[in-house]
């Protein structure tokens, strides 16, 4: 165990992980929002109770959600363009398979959220003369909300995690860079263990900015929370 | 566009053998790791459990490190980090195991935690005043109540396990995905093959997570 550790070698390649820090922030953060968009069209077309809506998104949840990632990656890469006769470039890819995954498990999430509205309120508030829409935008979505963040920002660290298997695609995250630093130093120990530490420290942050976020909402509207 | 591709399948008929051997090494993997994740995963909610500080922030800190960082880098990283660090070269099927076992228990000891957490402080107040021994207690009055109600979390974390393997193959590890990816890149059939990977995983995957549901459902229906 005499090993000498050296993260000199790293700190001279710094610009390379940031730019593959960069790259998966980039591919994260538009990944989340067009699985967000697919997440809300499928629990619409759950919440309906028109089969020929219902049963699609009910598959292609259940088919997203029990699947490994990866198949999705590559057949995103290497299958699709076979259908679609077009290739893909990595990025395109990767946010492809990234936000149809995570879209099938917003979708649960947004879905459960609402459900979770006992139908009293909604009688209620369609007593006062309100209609659907209005129900939902002013008593369920707002009180859903608050229900729905913590498993929703559970699946986005789960999604920023996942965006490392971009790097099985070429693209060029951290994980990445990390490999093209690696074969340039061959200081294998130094660089993953700093990849591991920006993805430790990264999440880490996150999860606690999150739950500052859940205890300002609960404070604010104390009764949402039950 | 023109969909004039013409879809052959044989490509996967003739080579089922090669994908079998791939699902046999998944199957592998996963009854390994599985049950030696719920094990570790037990040891490390006993710390975090632990009325003393020092097993109590090595126990978080396991947790945190594990479920805070992706597979992926925690395999590359066994693969090829931890040799330099103590001087024996894990195999892939080693390294795999490693990280997904490392990975799997810290989801596992929080599981632990929060069924034992949910069962009420009289219970063990109780069974020490019978005169039992903590261990005791855990054995005879704890998990057995804890772990049915553990069940629909166990099998959700089974499912993700089960997704987990297929990054083995990043480091070589001959199972499904490698197969796979193997052999569509011999016989250059991306769609066909990788397809029948998909529909593979989803034929392993699903009555897991239809078990899951089923379980939530009974046991929702218990408390209501």
């Amino acid at each position: 165990m005499n090993y000498e550790w050296d993260f000199g070698a790293v700190w001279a390649y710094r610009q390379m992980l940031l730019t593959g820090t960069l790259g998966t922030l980039q591919v994260a953060v538009v990944a989340i929002a067009a699985g967000i968009l697919i997440g809300v069209c499928l629990a619409t077309m759950r919440l309906t109770h028109k089969p020929w809506l219902n049963y699609p998104a009910l598959w292609f949840t259940e088919w997203y959600r029990n699947t490994p990632p990866i198949v999705h990656f590559f057949w995103a890469f290497y299958a699709l363009p076979v259908v679609l006769k077009i290739s893909l470039d990595p990025y395109t890819a990767a946010v492809l398979a990234l936000s149809t995954q995570s879209g099938a498990f917003y979708a649960e999430v947004f879905r459960g959220g609402v459900l979770s509205i006992e139908r009293g309120q909604w009688e209620g508030a369609r007593a006062l003369g309100m209609r659907s829409s209005q129900v939902l935008r002013r008593v369920v979505l707002p009180q859903a909300a608050q229900r729905m963040l913590p498993p929703f920002m559970e699946r986005s660290f789960e999604l920023i995690k996942t965006t490392a298997l971009a790097s099985t695609l070429a693209y060029s995250d951290l994980l990445y860079q990390a490999m093209q630093v690696n074969t340039i130093t061959f200081r294998p120990l130094e660089v993953y263990t700093a990849v591991a530490a920006i993805f430790f420290i990264a999440l880490c942050a996150l999860s606690l900015g999150a739950h500052q976020v859940e205890r300002l909402l609960a404070r604010w509207a104390p009764l949402a929370a039950r | 566009m023109t969909m004039d591709y013409v879809w052959d399948f044989s490509v996967i008929v003739q080579n089922y053998a090669v994908l079998l051997k791939g699902v046999g090494m998944t199957a592998l993997l996963w009854s390994i790791a599985f049950p030696a994740s719920m094990a570790i995963g037990l040891v490390i909610a006993l710390g975090t459990g632990s009325r003393h500080r020092p097993p109590r922030l090595l126990g978080r800190a396991y947790v945190e490190l594990f479920r805070n960082t992706p597979v992926m880098v925690q395999l590359i990283w066994f693969f090829y980090a931890c040799p330099i660090l103590t001087g024996i070269q894990l195999s892939p099927v080693s390294a795999a195991l490693a990280g997904l076992i490392l990975n799997a228990s810290a989801y596992c000891s929080e599981i632990f935690r929060g069924g034992i957490a949910s069962l009420p402080r009289g219970q063990w107040e109780g069974a020490r005043a019978l005169g039992m021994t903590s261990a005791q207690v855990l054995r005879r009055v704890v998990v057995p109540q804890v772990l049915v109600r553990m069940l629909p979390a166990f099998t959700n974390r089974g499912i993700e396990l089960c997704k987990n393997t297929s990054i083995a193959s990043v480091i070589a590890v001959q199972e499904l995905m490698y197969q796979g990816r193997a052999l569509s890149s011999v016989f250059y059939r991306p769609l066909e093959i990788l397809s029948a990977v998909a529909v593979i995983y989803f034929v392993l995957i699903y009555p897991g997570s239809y078990l899951a549901l089923q379980l939530e459902k009974r046991f929702a229906l218990r408390r209501a």
